[in-house]
């Protein structure tokens, strides 16, 4: 195969980012369409078949933790990649300083501007990119946590299938979110609850899925107008870039 | 409003955790017995207060036998999470529960929680216990009334100064200087009556949702700015026993652990006695199967109805409720709001009017709340900012494709723009 002439081959993700993507996707899907059902179920059940029979709320509450359970591992990986991949420094683009503020405000202006202004290397990842992506796990983070807290008191008994231990950790790691949450949603009764935290839960997801839509259509703007096959870094791994412009 | 920003901060690290412990070990639990014996002796010393009647009189009175006192008895000792070993000190402390000094005031409410007491369909252990307190001062069950009333309230507190447990029911209202409640022929705004009857208080004891966190005095948009007692009175052991109204039996409970230990039982973040409100009711509800199932009431009367179906998508808020009705239910046993067919309000929860008792599925809620609406403004306002995301998007797209032309035309023209 050959590539088109002045084009070189930039490597972008490696298959451990690619697959965390994919996995996340996945999960991301499920992770709405079981919640919104556990939310308010919105399909009905065969009423003649016996209860046992059907189990359609277990399961889809059974789906959901299992993509929330898949969720919170990737998130850890991701969160360890944040500092300390070989591959690339997300970290180093999120600072404030002055160079990272500066790119980011060019890749800003570029996407207002529609493409007219250019002034910054898209070849490595940039700063506003960078920051997006900090956001979406910062909002998964607090999804993760407030998702546990609602999920630990259904073992109230203290133990669980894999021990006493991990319910205890649960509590000890996430009760502090009913105070958060309920200092978010501005309740005017002192002490929090667990409403607090599945209106937070909830609001936060709608704040996910807004964050997926910009995402999906900025990486294919960003391939139509740059002409540099942005949207294949995600399945390939890399994208290319003019040789004119490295020098 | 009643929460200030430096209070709120300050309980986010300091949240403690809901995680019940139900067996301690046999150190801790043979430790208690002897030091609960002890009291029990030391109880048994004093003489009954104000001529109250002995229990076992008045339980032989209502035409109950001493066999279903003992039923009674074994029931209450596993609620209060203990041992079976201890059930005859249990039955001793409700007999010597004569020698505790109560002191009943309320405030901005309903008196739902006296009327519950009292209205039950019939004489039960719980009510002919609370029957045999030595209940010094109820505003709303006393006949003295006027200048007598607030004669006697003086009196119960000189006389038992430090050793009465104070019962709170109803909301403590703040706004106007405290004016939007008074009592008795000083006119005391209820803000003050509740300062000076906690003073010499052993403990307060927090009756019902208005006495816990405000209740329904406290419900948006709050125009007395009601609080909880716990907002009150400082410096004092409290115990929370919310819910609307709050079942008997868990009052009994508090008042027996106080009788058995001397102590107030082990609370929750919220206060509240981890005993009763350490169990959420979903998981202990008898329609769980149902829920687990799919299989919900559509509508009032329909066939899911008839066949007690979950009650989850006509408003139930058990997945989020704290408390042990689901299992000890009401009036001892007799019944409970899910029993009925009819889905929980959350009425021992924080905000309960607001966020939890407008009985609809919790994403089609309408009732304004503070912030507006919760449920269903979360599902609009994530749904507006997508949409607006998405004009955005669109717009966007719009014109780049158009600049795009452009561009391409600019080319083919050779540059002549």
């Amino acid at each position: 195969m050959s590539m088109k002439e002045g084009y070189k081959r930039v490597r972008r993700m490696t298959p451990a980012m690619r697959i965390i993507h994919w996995v996340n996707v996945f999960s991301m899907i499920v992770a709405v369409a079981t919640g919104l059902y556990i939310a308010a179920p919105y399909y009905q059940t065969f009423m003649a078949d016996d209860a046992v029979d059907k189990y359609v709320m277990a399961w889809n509450r059974w789906g959901h933790f299992m993509v929330a359970i898949i969720f919170d591992v990737t998130s850890i990986i991701i969160a360890y990649l944040f500092f300390f991949s070989r591959f690339e420094k997300p970290w180093r683009k999120v600072i404030p300083t002055w160079k990272n503020m500066k790119e980011f405000f060019e890749v800003f202006l570029n996407l207002v501007t529609l493409n007219r202004r250019k002034k910054f290397d898209s070849t490595h990842s940039d700063s506003f990119n960078s920051v997006y992506f900090l956001i979406f796990h910062l909002l998964l983070g607090w999804m993760l946590l407030t998702g546990l807290q609602m999920y630990v008191h259904g073992l109230a008994s203290g133990e669980s299938s894999i021990g006493a231990w991990w319910p205890w950790m649960l509590h000890a790691v996430t009760d502090w979110t009913q105070v958060a949450s309920s200092w978010m949603v501005g309740s005017t009764a002192t002490g929090a609850n667990i409403m607090d935290v599945r209106i937070s839960h909830h609001l936060t997801m709608w704040l996910v899925i807004v964050w997926v839509v910009f995402h999906i259509y900025y990486q294919v703007w960003r391939t139509i107008f740059w002409k540099e096959g942005d949207i294949s870094i995600v399945i390939g791994g890399d994208k290319f870039v003019k040789t004119d412009k490295e020098a | 409003m009643s929460v200030d920003k430096e209070e709120s901060v300050k309980k986010l690290f300091t949240a403690e955790s809901a995680k019940v412990d139900t067996n301690k070990g046999d150190a801790y639990y043979n430790e208690l017995y002897i030091s609960c014996q002890k009291r029990i002796e030391d109880l048994r010393k004093l003489a009954p207060l104000n001529n109250r009647p002995d229990f076992t009189e008045s339980i032989e009175d209502q035409g109950l036998e001493r066999r279903d006192f003992l039923k009674w008895a074994s029931a209450t000792t596993a609620m209060l999470m203990l041992p079976a070993s201890f059930t005859p000190l249990v039955a001793d402390a409700a007999v010597l529960m004569n020698r505790v000094p109560v002191i009943w005031v309320e405030l901005s409410d309903c008196a739902g929680n006296s009327e519950a007491l009292l209205r039950s369909d019939g004489p039960k252990i719980d009510e002919i216990v609370l029957d045999i307190i030595s209940l010094e001062f109820h505003e709303t069950l006393q006949a003295a009334s006027g200048h007598q009333a607030e004669k006697q309230m003086n009196e119960a507190m000189e006389h038992f100064k430090g050793k009465y447990l104070l019962f709170v029911e109803g909301a403590v209202p703040l706004g106007m200087n405290g004016n939007y409640g008074t009592i008795g022929a000083t006119g005391e705004t209820f803000v003050d009556h509740l300062h000076r009857a906690a003073e010499g208080a052993a403990a307060v004891v927090a009756v019902g949702s208005c006495a816990t966190y405000g209740g329904i005095p406290a419900a948006a948009p709050n125009p007395t700015d009601s609080v909880g007692v716990m907002d009150v009175v400082k410096g004092k052991p409290i115990i929370n026993i919310p819910a609307c109204p709050a079942n008997p039996s868990n009052m009994v409970g508090v008042i027996l652990h106080f009788v058995l230990t001397g102590t107030i039982p082990e609370l929750d973040s919220l206060l509240r006695p981890k005993f009763a409100f350490g169990y959420r009711i979903h998981d202990n509800c008898e329609r769980r199967a149902h829920f687990d199932a799919g299989e919900y009431v559509e509508e009032w009367g329909d066939e899911g109805a008839k066949n007690n179906f979950c009650l989850y998508k006509v408003g139930c808020k058990g997945p989020m409720t704290f408390n042990n009705c689901s299992i000890i239910r009401y009036n001892e046993g007799v019944n409970w709001p899910i029993g009925v067919g009819r889905g929980c309000i959350g009425c021992s929860e924080p905000d309960f009017w607001d966020k939890y008792a407008y009985e609809r599925p919790m994403a089609n809620a309408n009732i304004k709340a503070p912030t507006g609406g919760v449920e269903k403004t979360v599902d609009e306002f994530g749904l507006g900012l997508l949409t607006a995301a998405g004009v955005g998007i669109a717009i966007h797209a719009a014109a780049s494709a158009v600049a795009g032309k452009k561009e391409a035309d600019e080319k083919e023209d050779g540059g002549e723009y």
